[in-house]
């Protein structure tokens, strides 16, 4: 009698869990509601029954009717148009030599990508070297703490030089993006070609060569074919459906072990030191008020902007900017007065563009220069 | 005449009440002196004072309903922050990540105010009555959208993690961090509203060779991403809302992108411009950034789902088992996800990996979504090596380390998901370490 019990009870189990799954499977699919299978190797979730997955759906018939909007301009799309595409499509009419965006690149971007594209302080390195001899680096495997790792940069790493055309036009420098003409932008990027020593046509890029819009389309950097799936061209989107489609090319897993999975110990790698362990809050698992800011009440508010936007580069003298608590520098900002400091801070000057990057008005933007002279006396 | 009368019993009534008040107010110094006086007792040793003692709190007017129209956390929860950390930092803040506290979040949503924040130029401060959106390219009508036009499509609401492929990123080589917010922390989770693409798209006339979208913010890094367009006409959607409100300036206000369970930046913040092309964009984050180089030297593109991936929330190192004592029976709960699909099942181990046992999936188990598992455990005081392996609803199942290296390598920055184990000490600490058998 018990025994016969408890194997109705298992019996019902089963039928549960085999209708629980089997709803899962008809929920879920490999393919599209357009019936292409799926891109990413993942899955899809068409409408059935009123719902996707757990989700119900609205599905009159007069769904489809709502449309709302009004039709873009000619010149609204030109406007906003601002991409520059691998096979030269957005590419605007300009040119600039490499001598050019050396002067440009002084005056606008070393202050972050130090001199020579070397980057640093959490700015990106804008070349390592030769990009044909980094480029071999890309094989490397830091398996041991002394190894050397692969470098990526634009030179040895990038694709396509029209992504660092669009990028410096509509992105750069980064306090101030938009601002610079195509011919800058022509002369940064003829620049940036040089120092990593790309050749165009065979042939190195000395002070005197000049970028334009023909020779642009010449270049073809050192990891063009460096890329799975191949994207382009009209297989593009059925190259990566397949790829995806193989676990084994990008590390998927399908398998699923219970018991000893691997032999004897396991291998255990723990932190090295404390690790990194530096953040901002400091970690903690107290529940208490916060201890009341120092002037919180206003009195600071030009400090709390120095620390967030010019301590950056005025904390230290590494930017060529006056360091903060430098008397002598700043006497010698200040020799032309209070006023001139001012103008030449609002307008930009050196490396430093117009308030610093700041959205500051004048009145506040002041009361920060004030702050840090009064820190430089 | 009815209203004279209540007034005239109201003013009665609380005159008696003042009496009341005035011959007891003697007693109520303090609940313990009323204590003392009324039922005299004896504080002893045992007695735990949060309950012998009059708290403030209890004996004195809160905040009138006035106070924080909009509401904020309690003071006492100031530790439960997002947080930074200089590696993963430009030097201006402006080009940087801040992480979400995992290890203090419950359920499956994660509170706006803690929704991980990545951006490249700064968070932008837009006015929506100015902000646009732009569909344009292989259409044969282009269109521009304010955001009232926007929100007049029928509204689509959908809970999916949005996961930074970069996140446990910095982990490819070692265990570096003795933190589960900084190990784990690049994604969150959230209710989202807003319109599916396709619906807004079905009417633009999309041409026959309309093959790749570019997707591009208006902010001031103008961020751009290639979504190809068999996942626009999916489950792709432009939101607007994020658990039941406006999206925070530093999730895009008034609208990104969403591209459920792929890699986080592709769900472009600030959404100002769509255009279709034949031809994929190669946009900034296309190329040494946003793609996984392999041991053979390729670098994986366009690599779209976040793949099947969990960690153990509790414990963790920030939530040790430091005040448990032999024999407590404790619960042992984590996250699952999956970008391929619906998370399937989670296995446990305690000796890391080698031997697995099943946890138990709890709460709503969505696609695309953050899971809960969870698994029951005595306690003994033993070490242990605490591991979860979730698998999804696609038949991919996490990968041990050994597996994922053995497959792509080490250095491929993005999209690690190799099972994540924590060391749990005679001591109750927790330990980041990694199982390389």
């Amino acid at each position: 009698m018990f025994k016969s019990y408890r194997k109705v009870i298992s019996t019902v189990a089963v039928v549960a869990l085999a209708s629980v799954s089997a709803m899962a499977a008809s929920d879920a699919s490999r393919t599209y509601a357009n019936g292409k299978k799926v891109i990413d190797g993942g899955m899809a979730y068409p409408v059935k029954n009123g719902k996707t997955s757990e989700y119900y759906v609205n599905t009159q018939k007069a769904y489809k009717d709502v449309k709302f909007g009004r039709p873009a301009t000619a010149n609204e799309m030109k406007a906003w148009d601002i991409d520059v595409m691998y096979d030269g499509t957005g590419l605007p009419d300009g040119q600039g030599s490499v001598e050019e965006g050396d002067e440009i690149y002084e005056a606008k971007c070393a202050s972050c990508h130090f001199d020579f594209g070397a980057g640093g302080a959490g700015y990106p390195a804008l070349q390592q070297g030769n990009a044909y001899e980094i480029h071999e680096t890309l094989k490397l495997q830091r398996l041991h703490p002394d190894d050397d790792g692969p470098k990526r940069n634009f030179g040895s790493y990038w694709p396509y030089a029209s992504t660092l055309f669009w990028y410096i036009k509509t992105g750069m420098p980064h306090p101030a993006p938009m601002s610079l003409s195509n011919d800058e932008v022509y002369a940064l990027v003829a620049y940036i070609l040089s120092i990593n020593e790309i050749k165009i046509d065979g042939e190195e890029l000395d002070d005197d060569f000049v970028l334009n819009k023909e020779n642009f389309l010449k270049i073809k950097m050192p990891n063009k074919d460096g890329f799975v799936p191949k994207i382009e061209g009209k297989n593009g989107l059925e190259n990566a459906r397949k790829f995806y489609d193989n676990p084994k090319n990008f590390g998927g897993n399908k398998t699923r072990c219970m018991k000893n999975c691997f032999e004897g110990e396991p291998k255990v790698a723990r932190i090295v030191g404390a690790g990194i362990s530096v953040f901002n809050p400091p970690l903690s698992s107290k529940k208490e008020k916060p201890a009341k800011k120092e002037g919180a009440a206003g009195g600071n508010e030009a400090k709390t902007t120095y620390e967030a936007s010019c301590a950056v580069c005025h904390a230290t003298d590494a930017m060529g900017a006056p360091m903060v608590g430098d008397k002598k520098a700043w006497a010698a900002v200040l020799k032309k007065g209070i006023d001139a400091v001012y103008t030449n801070g609002i307008k930009g000057i050196n490396g430093m563009p117009p308030k610093g990057g700041t959205a500051l008005d004048d009145a506040k933007f002041k009361a920060v220069v004030d702050y840090m002279v009064s820190q430089s006396k | 005449m009815n209203k004279s009368m209540n007034v005239s019993k109201k003013v009665s009534e609380q005159s008696s009440r003042r009496d009341f008040f005035k011959k007891t107010a003697a007693y109520s110094v303090s609940a313990l002196a009323a204590a003392s006086v009324m039922a005299p007792v004896k504080v002893k040793a045992e007695d735990d004072p949060a309950i012998m003692e009059e708290q403030p709190w209890a004996t004195k007017w809160g905040q009138p309903v006035t106070y924080n129209l909009y509401g904020q956390p309690s003071e006492y929860e100031s530790n439960v922050t997002r947080r930074t950390t200089e590696l993963l930092s430009s030097g201006n803040m402006r080009a940087s990540i801040a992480v979400t506290p995992l290890q203090d979040l419950s359920g499956i949503i994660t509170p706006n105010g803690l929704f991980f924040n990545r951006h490249h130029g700064g968070t932008p401060d837009i006015d929506p009555n100015k902000h646009r959106l732009m569909i344009h390219g292989l259409v044969e009508k282009p269109i521009v959208l304010t955001m009232d036009q926007l929100k007049r499509y029928p509204s689509v609401t959908r809970i999916h993690f949005i996961e930074c492929p970069a996140n446990g990123g910095p982990e490819w080589r070692n265990p570096q961090f003795p933190s589960i917010q900084f190990a784990k922390g690049f994604m969150s989770c959230a209710e989202w509203t807003g319109v599916y693409l396709k619906d807004i798209v079905k009417d633009l006339g999309l041409k026959p060779n309309a093959r790749w979208m570019l997707a591009e913010g208006g902010d001031s890094s103008h961020m751009g991403r290639t979504v190809p367009i068999d996942k626009v006409l999916d489950d792709a959607m432009i939101v607007w809302g994020q658990n039941g409100e406006a999206l925070r300036p530093e999730q895009g206000y008034p609208i990104r992108l969403l591209v459920p369970g792929w890699e986080g930046n592709l769900c472009v913040k600030w959404l100002a411009r769509l255009e279709f092309a034949s031809e994929p964009y190669y946009c900034k984050e296309e190329t040494a950034k946003y793609t996984a180089l392999r041991k053979d030297g390729k670098a994986i593109q366009h690599f779209y789902a976040n793949e099947v991936n969990s960690v153990i929330t509790s414990p963790c190192p920030e939530k040790p088992w430091t005040d448990l004592k032999k024999g407590d029976v404790v619960e042992i709960e984590g996250l699952a996800w999956s970008g391929f699909g619906t998370i399937e099942g989670v296995d446990i181990s305690f000796d890391g990996g080698k031997n697995w046992v099943e946890a138990s999936l709890k709460g709503l188990v969505l696609p695309k979504s953050w899971t809960r598992f969870s698994f029951i455990y005595k306690y003994d005081g033993k070490p242990l090596f605490l591991s979860s392996r979730a698998r999804d609803d696609a038949g991919y199942v996490q990968p041990s380390i050994k597996q994922e290296r053995d497959a792509v390598g080490i250095e491929g920055v993005y999209h690690r998901n190799g099972i994540h184990t924590w060391e749990i000490k005679e001591n109750g600490e927790v330990h980041n370490v990694q199982i390389l058998s």
